[in-house]
Parts: structure tokens; C-alpha cells; sequence
């Protein structure tokens, strides 16, 4: 499904391809009958933190570094992964290994890979939220 | 856990668990609340840790949750934060981490937290986790509360535990031990300096026991007097068994120690009430008799002597009672005092054991004791014979010669000694108790101050004495007692002038002679009770014969000056004669010369007053006393009866007759009215009547008999005017000292 952007408003759309739907029911256990909108809170506050990170992450263009996106990519790393976004969670926990170990050649690449996973979560996490 | 602190565990389950969660990231920390709230959890969350620590200054969780790697104060400064402040030394802290990351591992458990947690979903993981540390958070914290109960308590059993190890370590001494030496819980103390402060004497003893119980790895149970560094001194029992190791090889030893020191003096303290007399310190009934059951096994052993003397203080009870109690007490303490120099004294409470201190042991049984009252037993476990008895005996009476000083006076104490020895005077400590006490009281029968050892004569005269003395008591209640009779005879007239009452006791149809009972019942009191029978018996024998025979005259009843002492004779003789319906003047009581000048001054006013009522006076056995003539001028007395001894002599020696002429002249002189006892020839009535006494009283006349006897007497012998005395008197005619000189009715006191 790598690559595949959300599609705004896409008629089957209930399952927007870039969040996986194991961990959308994980997320569903946690409610079973919804009530208290866990997954529409869950989804709302990766939303903001995730485009706020983003933002970030735009800053880090041209002129990276490697502590600041080491800790935004640890962050991103276990909320992607909670709320289903499993190619950013994988970029992030990537980025992460490589800069903890010092490789830093890559960095530029990276940014610009975590960006664009990130942005595609994002738009996957809004039509979730608008459906 | 034990089911004692069930409880608080209980109320912990009960609870529900207080979590703080401390994650920068959102989505994390809501996910995490959410899924530990559907576990059962009570969740606060907080963002950063600057705001963690600042939750926990109002509020402390029962667990903290923290993210690691957080912007700002991270997990690892907020935990060493938290761990800083008062009162989260121990509470459960658990750090979330990533996956491979051992470098944060490392540093989590450096800077404090409990346990590690890799982040992931896996929500019930994390559960059971928190759940895990919790359990073990509160097992600790029981612990520590039953740690810090068995502190207090040991602090208040004044109790604290021990180790020694055998290689390294040495001495190890809890905060508690130490403080029963007197000790920090900073102070270093090893096990040299422990027994440093064990006396010298008792230290060797200690170290032999000490190896003893290292060299065969036994229990070590025993009792250890100290001196503290500030002087103090302490028992300290010490209680430890050996430990081994995993190999089981002996490795040192563990155990607990306690100040017993207030035990140890309330047990000394009640074996000494139990054992020794409180006033004297000496040993008391239980300790001696004891004593003596010891002393008598070992005599029965080795088949050797041993002596109890029974030690009686004579006159005992005077000094109680006229310097009072308290300077009794200190008499009695000075007694003991000396006794206790006349025997080789061992004051040692012995209760079990004696036969591992060897064969001459029974000498620490010698001791002198207190039974009770005034009386003291000197045990001697060992004596050759008598003389070694004796010798003790005479060391006791010696012993007190030298007056003692109570109350700032001079007291001169005397004792009756009595001994009694194993074998020959008793084969069990009942036996010899008694015996000793049978020749205690033959010392006393015969005068005090002295000893004697016993034997089964003493004994006989003893019980035959008691058996008498139980009798007596009951003669009174079964009508055993009876009055005889005698007359008292004018013999120019012929006729009686009066009678006296003799006592008789009917014993199992054999009368005993007043001479066998009379003085037995002076020294037991009786003869207050008998005498009283007396004078009731005589007032009804009076108004008997004075309604048989017209009887007018008196029945002289014999009284002991004790008697005379008593405030309520003068109303007791009123009843008497009141209830009977005759005069005061039918009763006239005699005393002995010896009896009234033994006890002139306390029984003059009871003289005085029966003289008002109409009681004449008689004295008994005169001129065998001492008399002061000066007294006898002012008495109220009436009569004077001459004692037998000179009446038995007259015609035979010519100083009776002088002593009878001079009594009979004192008697004119001052007035008195003149009676001859024990006349039983004509020949002594002849001499009597010429000498100037008519009155006369004896068998000539005759016997004390019963009351109707007298009256046949009277009616068949003295009014027929049979008897041979009859006639002689009248032969003799009136003399120039003829008795009716005197009036009659003797003088009259007023």
C-alpha cells in the first residue's frame, strides 16, 4: 500500500488505506460500543500532534538536525504505530536506529521521506475523522 | 505475608490504585489512561515532568509512571527529582523506554526507578506489570511496619538480636541489642569489648561455656551479669543457635539477648518473701523445714546425728505488751542477730541440688530461723552427740545475757531452749519439731533460761498435762466440778461459824485432788471460769442451807489474786448473791498470804470495794509469807487462818507455838478474827484453845464434804453433841484469850 495518498472523500474510505485496521481495532477494544469516541479522541489528538510535528519537521529542511529529528522521529514512532500508521511508524523507527548510531548521511533523504509518510498519514487520519 | 497484616494488604486490594502518567506525547499518554482505566486503575496524567513533580508536591500516587525521553526535565531527571523529596524514597517508579535500548535500561535503574517497560500496545502486559510492582510495594511496606513493631517491641522487652560470624563479620549487634548494652546504634561494639564487660570471675566462667558450645555447636541458653560503661549493672540472658551454611558447615551463630535484670530481681525478690522472715532475714518455716527435710535425708545417708533446738524467748509477751509492738519487733531482729552468730549461718536460699555440691554440703543447711512469734529453731545438719548440742544451746542462752537496748531501754531477754536429735528423738522433722518443743516446755516448767535435750519422760509428763488441760476446759460445760465442804467450828460453843468451799473435779468417776488441776488451771487462765463456777456454786449452797437449816453464816470461796485484778469480781459476786436472794455477807473470799502480797498494790481497790458490799476477807496460809506488817495494819481484811504447818507442830516444837501466840496476838491487836486450819488432834485443839484461838477448821472436826453430808454432819454429830471434841472443848472451859474477845463478825473496813 506504500505510496497509495488518501483519497479525499474516497467512497470506501472507511478504512483509508494508509492506517492499518488491526490496529484501528485495538484502538475500537479500548470502546467497544464508542460511547466515549476513544478513536475519534485518539485520531483527533494524533491529528495535532502529528501536523504539529510536521511543521517541525519543515523547519529541519535544508538544515537538519540530527537530535531534534532523532526525537521527533521517537516520538511519531509509537503513536503512528498506535493509531495504525505502520509505513510512518516503520520511517520513524528507522531514521531513529540509524542517526542513535550515528549515520547521519542519509538525514536530508530522511526528512524529506518522514514528510511525505506524514502528510499522507495525515490526510488518511482527517478522512477518517470527516467520515 | 503472614495472615497478620491480611488486613492492610486486603484494604490495599480494595483501594484502587492511584497511577501518575507522565508522557510528552498525546496520543501516548491518552491511550495509555484509557487502557489503564479499563484495567482498574486511577489515572492523573501529566505532560512534562516539571508538572509530574509539581502534582506530587500535593498528592502522592501509589505508583509513577514516566516516559523517558520527554523534551525539558526527562524521565530520568524527574525520577532523580522525585526521589529527592520527602516521603518518595520508596515509592514504585516505572520507566517507559523503547525497544533496544539498554542504555536508557541502565540509567533508569541508576537514577531510581523500580522497573523497566518497553513501550507497546500491549495494554494488559502493562497492567500486570504496575499490578506486579504495587504487590510489591505493599509487601514491602508491611515489612517494613513489622520490622519497625518488632524494634518497638524488643525495645520495650529490652530485647535485641544478634549475629557472629565465624570467619569475617565477627559481631553483629541490631540497633536494639545495642542499645541494651547502653549503646548507639552508631557505636561500634565487637565481642571483646562485650565480655570486657563481664566481671572478671564471671568472665572465666562464661568463656568455658562459650567454647564448650562452640566446640559442639549446641544451643547457647544462659544468663550473663554486666557492668555498662556507665557503671550499671545489668543481667543479660543471651539465647542463640548455631547456623550452617548452604554446605552445612558450621558457620556462626544467631540469637537474641535481653536485659533481665527487673526479672531477675523479682524472682530473688519473691524467693526471699518465700523463704526468710521478713522482720529478721532470717530463714523462715518453709525455708527451715525444708532445710531440716534435707538435713534429715543426708543424716539418714551418711547415718549421722543432726539437732533441731527449739529457742522460746521467756516472757516474750510482757515485753509486747508493756513497750509495745514495734519495740517488740526490734527485739525480736536483735535476737536474731545474735542467734545467728551461735551457729555457723548459711544464708543461702536453697531449693534443689544440693547433691551435685558435694558430700559436705549438708554443712550449708546450718541456720538458725524463725518459726513465728518469739520462738527460733537453730538447725545443726551434723553433731557427734548431745554435748555438741549443748554446747550450741549454752552459746544461745549466753548469747543473750548482755541486756539489749529497745526503745532506749534495757531488756533483759532470757530463752527456753528445747533439742531434739536424729536419730534417737525422732526419725522425721515432725517428730523432732515436737519433741524439741516437749523439752522446750519442761525448761519453762522449771523456770526458764535454761536448755534441755529431750527425752520420752519429758514426753509423757507432756500429753498427760495436755490431756488434762482439754479436759478441764470441757469440766466446767459437763458438771464435773463439785464443791465439798468443811466446816469452820467455834469449839467452845460447838457449833459451825461458817464453811469453806473446796474445788473438786469428778474425772471419769475418780476425783482428782485440787492439787492435780488447780495449779494446771492458774497457768492456762482456766481458773478465771472456775473460780467464777466457784462463787455461783457457793451463793446457791448458802441459800440452800439457809432454807434447810436456817444457815446464816459464810461459805469462804478461795480465790487467785488474778482474780482480785479483775474490774468486774465486785459485780460478778453481786449477781451471784442477787440471784439467789442472799446477803452480800454469805460469800467470803480467801486469799493466800503469798497471792495477796505477790500482787498487793492491783488488788487492794478490789479489797476496798467487796469490803463496802459486805465481802469479808479471809487470809490463807498466814505466817508462811512475808507479810509487811505495816500493809497488814491498813487492809480491810477480817480474818487471819493460821497456816497448818504451825497447827501440825504444836506440842512438838516450842516455836510453833511461839508463832501461833504471836499471830494470834498480831490478830487480837489489830482486831482480826483468828482461825486454825488443819487441826486434827484434840491435843493440837487443846493447845490452840489455851493459846487463844477457838476457831478452828480440820479432820479433828471434819473432811471437805460434799454440801447434803455437811448438813447430816450437823444434824447428826454437832447438835446430838456426839463428837469426841465436844466434850474436850468443853472440859477446857473459857480462856483468858478466849476468841469471843473478838467480835464475832471480825472487823469492819469502811
Amino acid at each position: 500500500m506504500t505510496g497509495v495518498p488518501a483519497s479525499p472523500g474516497g467512497p470506501e474510505a472507511v478504512v483509508p488505506a494508509a492506517l492499518d485496521a488491526v490496529a484501528l481495532d485495538k484502538l475500537r477494544e479500548l470502546d467497544p460500543d464508542g460511547r466515549r469516541r476513544v478513536v475519534q479522541r485518539v485520531l483527533t489528538a494524533f491529528e495535532s500532534s502529528l501536523a504539529r510535528w510536521l511543521a517541525q519537521l519543515e523547519v529541519q529542511r535544508g538544515d537538519s538536525h540530527p537530535a531534534t529529528v532523532n526525537h521527533i522521529a521517537h516520538t511519531l514512532k509509537s503513536s503512528a504505530s498506535s493509531v495504525g500508521a505502520k509505513e510512518l511508524a516503520q520511517a520513524c523507527a528507522d531514521v531513529e536506529r540509524r542517526l542513535r548510531a550515528g549515520e547521519t548521511a542519509e538525514l536530508a533523504v530522511d526528512v524529506e521521506r518522514l514528510l511525505g509518510l506524514g502528510h499522507s498519514a495525515l490526510a488518511a487520519i482527517r478522512a477518517m475523522l470527516r467520515a | 505475608m503472614s495472615s497478620a497484616i491480611a488486613p492492610f494488604a486486603d484494604a490495599n486490594l480494595s483501594h484502587q490504585p492511584e497511577v501518575l502518567l507522565v508522557d510528552d506525547d498525546e496520543v501516548n499518554l491518552l491511550l495509555t489512561a484509557l487502557a489503564l482505566r479499563e484495567r482498574g486503575f486511577s489515572l492523573v496524567e501529566a505532560s512534562s515532568g516539571e508538572q509530574a513533580l509539581k502534582l506530587l508536591r500535593d498528592w502522592t500516587p501509589d505508583i509513577i509512571v514516566l516516559d523517558a525521553l520527554m523534551p525539558g526535565l526527562d524521565g530520568f531527571a524527574t525520577c532523580s527529582a522525585l526521589r529527592q523529596l520527602p516521603g518518595y524514597e520508596n515509592v514504585p517508579v516505572l520507566m517507559l523506554t523503547g525497544l533496544d535500548d539498554d542504555a536508557s535500561i541502565t540509567h533508569a535503574y541508576e537514577v531510581g526507578a523500580t522497573d523497566f517497560y518497553v513501550k507497546a500496545p500491549q495494554w494488559s502486559l502493562l497492567a500486570g506489570r504496575l499490578q506486579y510492582l504495587l504487590r510489591a510495594s505493599r509487601t514491602r511496606i508491611e515489612l517494613e511496619r513489622s520490622k519497625s513493631k518488632l524494634a518497638r517491641a524488643q525495645d520495650l522487652a529490652r530485647m535485641g538480636s544478634f549475629d557472629w560470624r565465624r570467619q569475617g563479620g565477627g559481631m553483629l549487634l541490631s540497633p536494639e541489642a545495642l542499645r541494651v548494652f547502653g549503646c548507639g546504634p552508631q557505636d561500634p561494639v565487637s565481642l571483646r569489648a562485650l565480655l570486657r564487660m563481664v566481671p572478671q570471675d564471671e568472665r572465666r566462667a562464661l568463656l568455658r561455656l562459650l567454647h564448650g558450645s562452640l566446640r559442639q555447636n549446641s544451643v547457647l541458653a544462659t544468663d550473663v551479669p554486666i557492668v555498662l560503661f556507665d557503671g550499671r549493672q545489668r543481667i543479660i540472658h543471651v539465647e542463640a543457635e548455631p547456623e550452617f551454611n548452604d554446605h552445612g558447615q558450621y558457620a556462626g551463630y544467631t540469637g537474641i539477648l535481653q536485659d533481665v535484670t527487673e526479672r531477675r530481681h523479682a524472682e530473688d525478690k519473691i524467693r526471699q518473701l518465700a523463704n526468710f522472715d521478713a522482720l529478721t532475714g532470717l530463714p523462715n518455716r518453709r525455708q527451715l523445714l525444708w532445710r531440716a527435710e534435707r538435713a534429715l535425708d543426708q543424716a539418714r545417708r551418711m547415718q549421722h546425728q543432726f539437732a533441731l533446738l527449739l529457742i522460746d524467748l521467756d516472757r516474750f509477751k510482757i515485753i509486747n505488751d508493756t513497750l509495745g509492738h514495734s519495740a517488740g519487733d526490734e527485739l525480736l531482729v536483735e535476737v536474731g542477730r545474735r542467734l545467728r552468730a551461735c551457729v555457723r549461718h548459711s544464708d543461702q536460699v536453697l531449693e534443689s541440688g544440693l547433691e551435685v555440691t558435694g558430700a559436705r554440703s549438708h554443712r550449708s543447711l546450718e541456720a538458725v530461723g524463725r518459726l513465728g512469734g518469739d520462738e527460733f529453731v537453730a538447725l545443726l545438719p551434723e553433731v557427734l552427740d548431745d554435748q555438741d548440742a549443748a554446747r550450741v544451746a549454752q552459746r544461745v542462752l549466753d548469747a543473750l545475757r548482755e541486756p539489749i537496748i529497745v526503745s532506749g531501754q534495757e531488756c533483759f531477754v532470757t530463752a527456753s531452749v528445747g533439742v531434739a536429735i536424729y536419730p534417737r528423738d525422732g526419725t522425721t522433722v515432725v517428730d523432732l519439731l515436737r519433741n524439741s518443743d516437749v523439752a522446750m516446755y519442761s525448761v519453762k516448767a522449771q523456770g526458764k533460761n535454761s536448755a534441755a535435750i529431750y527425752s520420752p519422760l519429758l514426753a509423757g509428763r507432756g500429753r498427760e498435762k495436755l490431756e488434762t488441760e482439754t479436759a478441764l476446759h470441757k469440766a466446767i460445760e459437763r458438771e464435773e466440778l463439785v464443791l465439798h465442804y468443811q466446816p469452820k467450828v467455834d469449839v467452845r460453843a460447838a457449833r459451825m461459824v461458817g464453811a469453806e468451799a473446796l474445788m473438786r473435779w469428778q474425772r471419769g468417776g475418780r476425783l482428782v485432788p485440787p492439787g492435780d488441776f488447780i495449779p494446771l488451771a492458774e497457768e492456762t487462765g482456766l481458773i478465771v471460769p472456775l473460780s467464777e463456777w466457784a462463787l455461783r456454786e457457793a451463793a446457791k449452797q448458802a441459800r440452800s442451807w439457809q432454807q434447810a437449816f436456817g444457815f446464816a453464816d459464810s461459805i469462804a470461796v478461795n480465790l487467785p489474786s488474778r482474780l482480785f485484778e479483775r474490774s468486774d469480781l465486785v459485780e460478778h459476786i453481786h449477781q451471784c448473791v442477787t440471784s439467789c436472794g442472799v446477803p452480800h455477807r454469805v460469800i467470803q473470799l480467801e486469799i493466800t498470804e503469798d497471792n495477796l502480797m505477790k500482787d498487793l498494790q492491783n488488788v487492794i481497790p478490789s479489797l476496798h470495794r467487796l469490803n463496802e458490799i459486805g465481802v469479808e476477807i479471809s487470809i490463807d496460809d498466814f505466817g508462811t509469807g512475808y507479810s509487811s506488817l505495816a500493809y497488814l495494819t491498813t487492809l480491810p481484811i477480817s480474818e487471819l487462818k493460821i497456816d497448818r504447818s504451825f497447827v501440825r507442830d504444836l506440842g512438838i516444837t516450842p516455836q510453833s507455838s511461839a508463832v501461833v501466840t504471836a499471830i494470834i496476838a498480831l490478830a487480837r491487836s489489830l482486831g482480826l478474827r483468828v482461825v486454825a486450819e488443819g487441826v486434827e488432834t484434840l491435843r493440837q485443839m487443846e493447845v490452840l484453845h489455851r493459846l487463844g484461838c477457838g476457831l478452828m477448821q480440820g479432820f479433828l472436826f471434819s473432811r471437805g464434804v460434799p454440801a447434803d453430808e455437811l448438813q447430816r454432819w450437823l444434824e447428826q454429830t454437832v447438835l446430838p453433841r456426839k463428837a469426841p471434841w465436844i466434850g474436850a472443848a468443853s472440859a477446857i472451859g473459857p480462856n483468858p484469850v478466849d476468841p469471843d474477845a473478838v467480835p464475832a463478825s471480825g472487823r469492819r473496813f469502811r
